[in-house]
């Protein structure tokens, strides 16, 4: 198509592209204006010199980071728990979507998924402080539980302890997010033409064999394209989450990126070492997420681009 | 004609859209100069045209940070004692509280720009180093000029009122320039604030294990102690009672640190100094924490808990020994000991001091413990100076401390004495909501200059209970009485040699090490982590830091005795 078609197309369809408009400057303002930001990360950021105007350090920061004595830990603790999530955090909502597909009753599947999706608008300081109360080794109802039913003879350490940090990690995780990662699933489980189950089941094909031949094809794409996308986050493990749950006992496996930027750079004022640590996440994940998406539409015809 | 009419209705609200979108995003913009604006006055700017010279005999609304996690308002808008104010200086004064960090509120708002007109905070660590980088960095209002109309602030950072080091470090360390005022630093020897840091245990429980806290003196005996109270198996409401605890993130249950090293700083054996933390002590300190938490002895969850858990536990009747400063335990044992008479929390010891000699009196780094700067958004610097020096003169000193005369309390006998009423009202309230409502303890205090408490008649508002309890705890934990050091602290030395901005974000990690250590699971791994963070000192210069600040102390005195206060 010439540019002059082209042009005489978005014309002919103004009003509509008018709509989108918003959202054009939306992304515009708030995902590429802040992209000039990143300057930062090769400057020595000065409040009166701001983004601009302070002085180049050229990869001094980047320098810094890998010198520092626990960046590998850093990154591994990172690369671990986003790691984990993407795996078990993956899989869970695909496996929640195809239970509720089967489950006939739908006043219970409503409330299942209602139920399941309603931690996702719960804050992780809630969530936290909820682990906290419960699973306290010091009255919490989750251990005297366990100790009435003479499950455990000791109160069990959830929190603040090596051995049960990657469960509470993944576990809570996976309770706030299941229902709401669910939906999409649960959406492209909906589109799947009914004739074809009626015919499996013609061929004599059970539940479980309708699931696999059927329901799992069915939703393959959505979930090479949402595992893809998921890839991008694996430099990402979840700050606030991070933040609250790790403490001085689990620290040497709970230490990652996102809080350590944080900390160097509200905590330390050391914006430009954050800027720096910060872009260095974005890069891994946007080479993850090419890398992922080559392999995907390689492997499967699917891909995002 | 049906097509025109929806492509024009479309088109207006496509365009109510865009235009709703782009006001919105203006509106951003515009928040951040119309909260300038209100920071400094909205009626203010209008009124003086942005002039910092026209600002003293107008009504003017000043913005100001109290950068102080746990400060904060009352119920009502205008305070008595602000109308008071008001009425000296033609100054409203709208307060923001931090409720977070406060190292963090400093970088933050230095980095977005979103500045008060006068930011008040603590002056002991990373908050003075990010104002010390707003100095250098023309973020701050030259005041020298202008001092010789402020005798108040004059004093506030004359040489001879300001720790030393301190001095050189900040308020002084601008040449010419002087960006920052210093307050609460005592006036006199009389006026020196002891907040009575230490290890307090219910009195109670201390009967029921049968062992006299006075006895306790040594390292050993405080850990038997606490194994004493652990064995006794002791339970509240069916739940554990901890042997020691403390309040959110830990604080301060650290403070058995002075039975180890007498300061940050300690004399190698050669007459040179190094970081406490690269010390055998330290290595003890640390070791002897680990030992009370793998056996049970320190609430492992006191590191990471929020202060109102922590109040929960100490209303709950579950910390045996409490370590934090006196004021604190008081307040929040308040109610249990209220219902639970009999309960109330003893002083342990005094617990001996690494490298003190038994006679000498208790070294307390009284340095005061606020820095007041105006910042370069303030449009209404005299208007600002002019409020400050009147909150540093006597007379504001007295109306911010003590109320209005006449209303709050009366002269008597030229000793300010409080009205009844109030005085019931506000120690019937333990909320603090009372005295807030009047204007007490909202921030004013922390810009009162040199501190006079006793000086002008000592703190009226305290009851006799409490003072008793103080006086009781003072006698047995300050049996040689206190010594306010007025020597050099190395720390704000080393804060000045080129390595610093390197070294300092290694340093920065010394606390949150020492905690991983203390939650080690062996001695060597406790040990490993300690290690690994000196040779990252040693790798971003410290070695070269420390020469620094040795010879710069070089035939001066040092702090190296210091208790907590």
């Amino acid at each position: 198509m010439t540019a002059s078609l082209l042009w005489k197309r978005i014309w002919r369809h103004k009003i509509f592209y008018l709509f989108m408009l918003p959202g054009v400057i939306w992304f515009f303002l708030f995902s590429y204006v802040p992209l000039y930001g990143i300057q930062v990360a090769f400057r020595d950021f000065r409040f009166t010199g701001g983004f601009t105007g302070s002085p180049w350090a050229g990869l001094k920061y980047f320098h810094q980071f890998f010198d520092y004595y626990q960046s590998k830990e850093i990154i591994r603790n990172t690369i671990l728990i986003s790691g984990m999530k993407l795996c078990i955090g993956f899989l869970t909502p695909i496996v929640l979507a195809i239970l509720l597909n089967e489950v006939r009753n739908v006043a219970f599947k409503k409330t299942v998924q209602t139920l399941s999706y309603l931690p996702y608008f719960v804050s992780w300081v809630v969530v936290v402080t909820l682990m906290q109360r419960l699973l306290s080794q010091y009255g919490g109802p989750v251990n005297n539980f366990l100790e009435s039913i003479g499950l455990v003879n000791e109160p069990i350490q959830f929190l603040n302890n090596t051995s049960w940090f990657y469960q509470m990690i993944i576990g809570s995780d996976i309770w706030k997010n299941i229902g709401w990662n669910s939906i999409i699933y649960i959406a492209a489980i909906a589109g799947i033409d009914q004739q074809q189950y009626e015919a499996a089941k013609i061929d004599g094909a059970g539940r479980f064999k309708q699931i696999w031949h059927i329901t799992l094809p069915g939703i393959r794409n959505i979930a090479v394209i949402l595992f893809i996308l998921a890839t991008g986050s694996l430099m990402s493990a979840g700050y606030e989450q991070l933040l609250l749950l790790n403490g001085p006992a689990t620290a040497s496996i709970g230490s990652v990126l996102d809080v350590h930027v944080i900390n160097a750079g509200i905590g330390s004022g050391r914006l430009s070492y954050a800027a720096a640590v910060g872009l260095f996440q974005s890069v891994i994940a946007l080479i993850l997420i090419l890398t992922v998406n080559r392999v995907a539409r390689k492997v499967s015809d699917v891909s995002l681009f | 004609m049906w097509n025109k009419k929806r492509t024009t209705v479309s088109s207006m609200v496509a365009l109510t859209l865009v235009g709703g979108m782009l006001a919105g995003c203006s509106d951003n913009g515009n928040n951040g100069g119309s909260a300038g604006n209100a920071g400094n006055g909205g009626n203010t700017s209008t009124n003086n045209g942005g002039s910092s010279e026209t600002a003293s005999n107008k009504e003017v609304t000043i913005k100001i940070l109290h950068n102080w996690n746990g400060s904060g308002a009352g119920d009502v808008d205008m305070t008595p004692i602000a109308n008071a104010i008001k009425e000296k200086t033609g100054v409203t004064v709208k307060f923001d509280y931090t409720k977070g960090s406060e190292v963090e509120k400093v970088n933050t708002i230095f980095a977005t720009q979103d500045l008060p007109d006068v930011y008040t905070g603590p002056a002991w660590g990373g908050e003075l180093d990010g104002i010390i980088k707003a100095a250098n960095e023309d973020q701050l209002v030259d005041i020298s000029d202008k001092l010789d109309k402020y005798p108040n602030l004059a004093k506030e950072i004359a040489k001879e009122n300001v720790p030393p080091a301190l001095y050189d470090k900040a308020i002084g360390a601008f040449g010419d320039k002087k960006y920052m005022l210093y307050q609460n630093q005592p006036a006199s020897e009389k006026d020196a604030n002891d907040w009575l840091y230490g290890f307090y245990v219910r009195k109670d429980i201390a009967g029921k294990i049968g062992i006299d806290p006075q006895s306790v003196h040594t390292k050993d005996d405080l850990y038997n102690f606490l194994k004493k109270i652990k064995d006794a198996n002791l339970q509240e409401n069916g739940m554990p009672v901890f042997p020691l605890g403390g309040f959110s993130n830990g604080w301060a249950v650290g403070i058995g640190n002075t039975m180890f090293y007498g300061s940050d700083y300690i004399d190698k054996g050669d007459g040179t100094l190094e970081h406490t933390f690269m010390s055998k002590q330290y290595e003890d300190y640390t070791l002897y924490y680990r030992k009370l938490i793998s056996e049970g002895l320190l609430d492992p969850e006191t590191f990471t808990q929020t202060d109102p858990i922590a109040k929960e536990k100490i209303n709950q009747g579950r910390i045996a020994v409490l370590a934090a400063h006196y004021p604190a335990i008081l307040d929040a044992s308040k109610d249990y000991v209220k219902a639970h008479p009999g309960t109330d929390f003893v002083p342990v010891g005094p617990l001996e001091r690494a490298g003190a000699e038994e006679n000498r009196p208790v070294d307390l780094g009284i340095q005061g413990n606020n820095v007041t700067v105006i910042t370069k958004k303030n449009k209404n610097v005299d208007a600002s100076l002019k409020l400050l020096d009147f909150l540093a003169s006597d007379e504001g000193f007295k109306l911010v401390h003590y109320g209005v005369e006449g209303v709050h309390y009366d002269m008597v006998d030229g000793k300010p004495v409080a009205k009844k009423d109030f005085f019931d009202k506000f120690n019937a309230d333990a909320t603090g909501k009372a005295k807030k409502n009047e204007g007490f303890g909202i921030g004013f205090e922390s810009m009162t200059g040199l501190d006079r408490t006793n000086t002008l008649g000592g703190d009226i508002w305290a009851d006799q209970e409490r003072i008793a309890a103080m006086d009781n705890a003072r006698k047995i934990l300050r049996p040689n009485g206190i010594s306010v050091i007025s020597a050099y602290a190395p720390g704000d030395v080393l804060a000045k040699s080129p390595e610093y901005e390197s070294l300092k974000p290694s340093m920065d990690q010394i606390g949150d090490v020492w905690k991983q250590a203390v939650f080690a699971k062996s001695d060597e791994a406790a040990l490993k982590i300690i290690n690994d963070l000196r040779n990252q000192m040693k790798k971003t210069g410290y070695e070269d830091a420390m020469k620094y600040t040795n010879e710069n102390l070089k035939g001066k005195e040092v702090v190296t005795l210091q208790m907590p206060n």
